[in-house]
């Protein structure tokens, strides 16, 4: 048998403070930078153009940027992507584009090289605001069927524990993404709800064998119960997130830029997750004042 | 040992087979090619492919019926530019495969590719509202004048606001008889009247439903009109269809630029046909001097930019354009578009050009608010029915061309979204796709395989299973995938195995705890039951909140997800039990490789 993780007896119950004065500061940077700075919103939320042109010859960003405002286009960012041909550029949806469209709007800015669209988004802003309530509903409804589910399953108690637990993760996921102007696009909205879904998974399991213990294990105290629950399942949550890690981490590497900030968002999420469900889900239980089955 | 059921070994058995068959054509290569429809029957060899792949250096043209098939998506559209110039073919940018007939006689087909991995276009059009409820009211306007002044009842101006028509009238009251016929002939609007100062004021409104009505019959036409227009694009499978109730998706896989695709789609240009007034010096000096020389004129601009004077009268407009083809003039040979004129227009054009022989005719390309002046050409003889326009290049004559053919947008469409993905890029997302999954399933076998031994490796193929049986089904259900839809299953890879791990790490507890090996494999499949059904069925949850966002990005990944879950339960459950149990079953097992 090859263990990582021997048999373990760490006094989680003990040490819960340190926890929560760490998860109480990240959230609290957190909610500061999402109130105070907002977040980076991709064209998705926001509506504009994203054109992705490769070009024959070499190009640099400041004559890119330098044809684009003599062509009033000055409300632009552009950088290299890929290689030195290749460039990224972000459009406001401009006036101009109503009566010439940006592709031939382009084809005029850059008359003197050749180049092709390699790829073109564009929300209108309508769309955009659409796309945002969307995601917003989207995520209250995965949270609240999310809590019947558990408190029909368990007991509202570990429903109350598990939700928390995930608005911790959704909140520091959503913080990172905020404080470090990482750009906020459906896929990282994707990439939030999935790891709503992965951190219940992980505080259902430890909860699952709080549940069995505290009915098997009748003379500890509750304290023991989580201790022992969040030991026994210690292995396994570090299996786990290991493995999804590694996955991810090969999306990283080898997914491209399509999927760079939905990796991000991942890893972020499962490393919060996997703290939370080991840390956080199961000492909030304690405070919420999970009893003994005698006590019922 | 307990004996495990035959039925469930029957039942992975049937499963694995419906996985390997139906991913199975996945397997075959695809090769993106080219379809022509020949309209009058000639051979495809006789495109001369043996010159056009010398000229072009492109290597190895397959032929298969009507298929031509290439290498690169590079050699394709290559040969698509350079084909389209044919006369007399039509064709189509398609992928073709080289699949065995029985597997497609059963169904089994690729997965189909999104947009963001084969190359596309993504538009979503949104009806112009204001621009429906601006002809009902101008249609309004005119039938409530006519209806007034039928009945002789006078008015001294009309207005019109935001969802009804106001016409101020000279009396203050109005004969009953006459208002319950104007009650009747207009009966979609509430009609109410209001004493003013010196006279009346009597109002029609739109009632909300009347009006959806109108947009939902104008996105009918526009649907029928735009689905006309796509098929003359030139691409295999293309979705149109109707999204709420003002909105149209459009989806043109295989097409690398969407610039010609934009201009057809929105476009509301038609033609309409005019006499010239005064001579060319007429034109210029009514331009200097800002008002028209000629009465009963109107000024236009040529394309080449030249005032040009133009009767008020239109002999001809798109609306009496029945048909229309592009092709070349017979004695230029330049690009040209052949008209064919409705019984109507072609009356009034016969009665034009015979009373103007000799006299010159404009035909004006009118988009919206801008008009344009494309060709101006002296009347020989008179003619009626059939006849041509020249002065456009190719491009132009054919894109015209479609526009006639298809008749004009009953209300103009703008699009809302735009999402455009070129084939290379596609295939690049194909390749990162690919090689992450793989990476990413690499790692986790060899790290189950060095953890848990021997049924590492039974997870380990199990995860495999899984993986076909997500290809499977998203072939079978004929479900898109997506660049997010892979990431979708590269996390099922990730989590794919946590089923398994949390039976397993109960075994080891179990065998811990002195029990006996076999033992120790049925309560740690028991006990690791519900746990493993509470935890995927909450991560189902989220992933079906998810698919009600219902937007491309997000739904290829819950789609995934949803079946990896799915598919990863039934492994790890039945699946890996079934493989356990014919290992351990019915033998003194002495230790457990785990």
């Amino acid at each position: 048998m090859f263990r990582i993780i021997k048999e373990l007896d760490i006094k989680f119950m003990e040490i819960r403070k340190i926890p929560l004065i760490l998860s109480s500061l990240l959230l609290a940077v957190s909610i500061l930078s999402i109130v105070i700075k907002g977040f980076n919103f991709g064209i998705d939320f926001s509506s504009g153009y994203i054109v992705q042109l490769k070009f024959d010859n070499k190009v640099t960003v400041i004559d890119v940027q330098d044809k684009l405002s003599k062509n009033n286009l000055t409300d632009s960012t552009v950088q290299l992507y890929g290689s030195s041909k290749e460039i990224l550029i972000k459009l406001k949806d401009e006036e101009i584009f109503k009566k010439t469209n940006i592709n031939n709007y382009l084809k005029k800015i850059f008359n003197d090289t050749s180049f092709k669209i390699t790829k073109l988004e564009y929300v209108g802003a309508q769309v955009g605001s659409e796309l945002r309530e969307k995601g917003e509903w989207a995520m209250l409804i995965a949270l609240f069927s999310i809590l019947i589910y558990i408190a029909l399953r368990f007991e509202l108690i570990y429903g109350l524990g598990a939700i928390s637990a995930l608005i911790h993760d959704v909140i520091i996921t959503l913080g990172f993404f905020s404080f470090f102007n990482l750009t906020f696009d459906l896929s990282v909205l994707a990439a939030v709800l999935a790891v709503i879904g992965y951190s219940l998974n992980d505080s259902i399991v430890v909860f699952d064998r709080i549940r069995e213990n505290n009915i098997i294990l009748r003379k500890l105290s509750i304290f023991a119960v989580l201790n022992k629950s969040i030991n026994q399942t210690l292995s396994r949550t570090l299996v786990t997130s290991f493995t999804t890690m590694l996955v991810i981490i090969s999306l990283l590497i080898f997914g491209g830029n399509a999927v760079e900030n939905f990796s991000i968002a991942m890893l972020v999420g499962i490393l919060i997750g996997t703290y939370s469900s080991i840390f956080i889900a199961s000492t909030s239980l304690s405070y919420f004042g999970i009893k003994r089955p005698e006590e019922n | 040992m307990y004996k495990y059921p035959t039925w469930k070994y029957i039942l992975v058995l049937l499963v694995l087979s419906y996985a390997v068959i139906y991913s199975l054509p996945n397997f075959y290569n695809t090769y993106p090619s080219i379809q022509v429809n020949t309209f009058d029957k000639k051979e495809v060899d006789s495109l001369n492919l043996q010159q056009l792949s010398e000229d072009n250096k492109i290597s190895n043209i397959g032929i298969d019926g009507n298929n031509l098939f290439f290498n690169s998506i590079d050699d394709q559209l290559n040969a698509y530019n350079k084909l389209i110039k044919l006369p007399s073919y039509q064709f189509t940018l398609s992928n073709y495969n080289h699949i065995p007939k029985w597997l497609s006689t059963i169904n089994a087909n690729p997965v189909s590719l999104g947009l963001d991995l084969k190359g596309g276009v993504h538009f979503l059009l949104q009806i112009d509202s204001d621009n429906v409820k601006k002809s009902r009211f101008t249609q309004l306007e005119n039938n409530l004048r006519n209806f007034f002044i039928d009945n002789g009842i006078r008015y001294n101006t009309f207005f019109t606001d935001a969802d009804s028509v106001t016409f101020k009238l000279n009396k203050d009251s109005i004969d009953p008889e006459v208002l319950d016929t104007l009650n009747e002939n207009f009966s979609d609007y509430q009609i109410t009247t209001l004493k003013s100062e010196g006279g009346m004021d009597i109002s029609a409104t739109l009632s909300q439903e009347s009006f959806q009505n109108d947009i939902k019959a104008s996105m009918k036409k526009n649907l029928a009109i735009l689905r006309s227009r796509v098929n003359e694009l030139g691409v295999s499978q293309p979705i149109i269809q109707q999204q709420g109730k003002n909105r149209i998706i459009v989806q043109l896989p295989g097409l690398q630029d969407s610039t010609r695709a934009k201009t057809i789609l929105g476009s509301t240009a038609t033609l309409e046909f005019r006499l010239t007034r005064g001579s060319p010096d007429d034109w210029s000096q009514s331009e200097a001097i800002g008002t028209n020389t000629i009465s009963e004129s109107l000024l236009y601009r040529h394309k080449n930019g030249s005032p040009v004077l133009l009767s008020r009268d239109v002999i001809a407009s798109g609306k009496d354009i029945e048909g229309a083809n592009s092709g070349f003039d017979g004695q230029t040979n330049q690009p040209a578009v052949f008209v064919n004129l409705s019984s109507y227009g072609a009356s009034n054009m016969l009665d034009t050009t015979s009373k103007n022989i000799g006299n010159r005719m404009a035909v004006v390309f009118v988009e919206q608010d801008k008009n344009q002046v494309i060709n101006i050409a002296t009347i020989r003889e008179a003619f009626s029915k059939r006849f041509q326009i020249t002065g456009l290049d190719l491009q132009e004559a054919k894109d015209l061309a479609i526009l006639l053919r298809s008749g004009s947008l009953s209300a103009p469409m703008t699009i809302v979204e735009e999402r455009t993905v070129g084939p290379s890029l596609g295939s690049e997302n194909i390749i990162s796709g690919r090689d992450s999954m793989l990476l990413g399933m690499i790692l986790v076998i060899l790290f189950m395989f060095i953890y848990y031994k021997k049924f590492g490796l039974i997870a380990n193929i199990a995860l495999i299973f899984n993986i076909l049986i997500i290809t499977a089904t998203l072939a079978l259900f004929q479900a898109t995938l997506t660049l997010s839809g892979i990431a979708g299953i590269v996390l099922t890879v990730g989590m794919a195995v946590d089923a398994n791990v949390l039976i397993y790490e109960r075994i080891r507890e179990e065998i811990l705890n002195g029990n006996s090996p076999n033992a120790s494999i049925i309560s740690g499949y028991n006990k690791a039951f519900s746990t493993i059904s509470d935890a995927n069925i909450t991560t189902l949850i989220a992933a079906i909140a998810l698919l009600t966002i219902g937007t491309g990005v997000v739904k290829g990944f819950a789609v995934t997800l949803v079946i990896g879950i799915l598919s990863s339960m039934f492994t790890a459950i039945v699946g890996t039990r079934a493989l356990v149990s014919f290992i351990y079953e019915n033998k003194n097992n002495k230790g457990l490789s785990i």
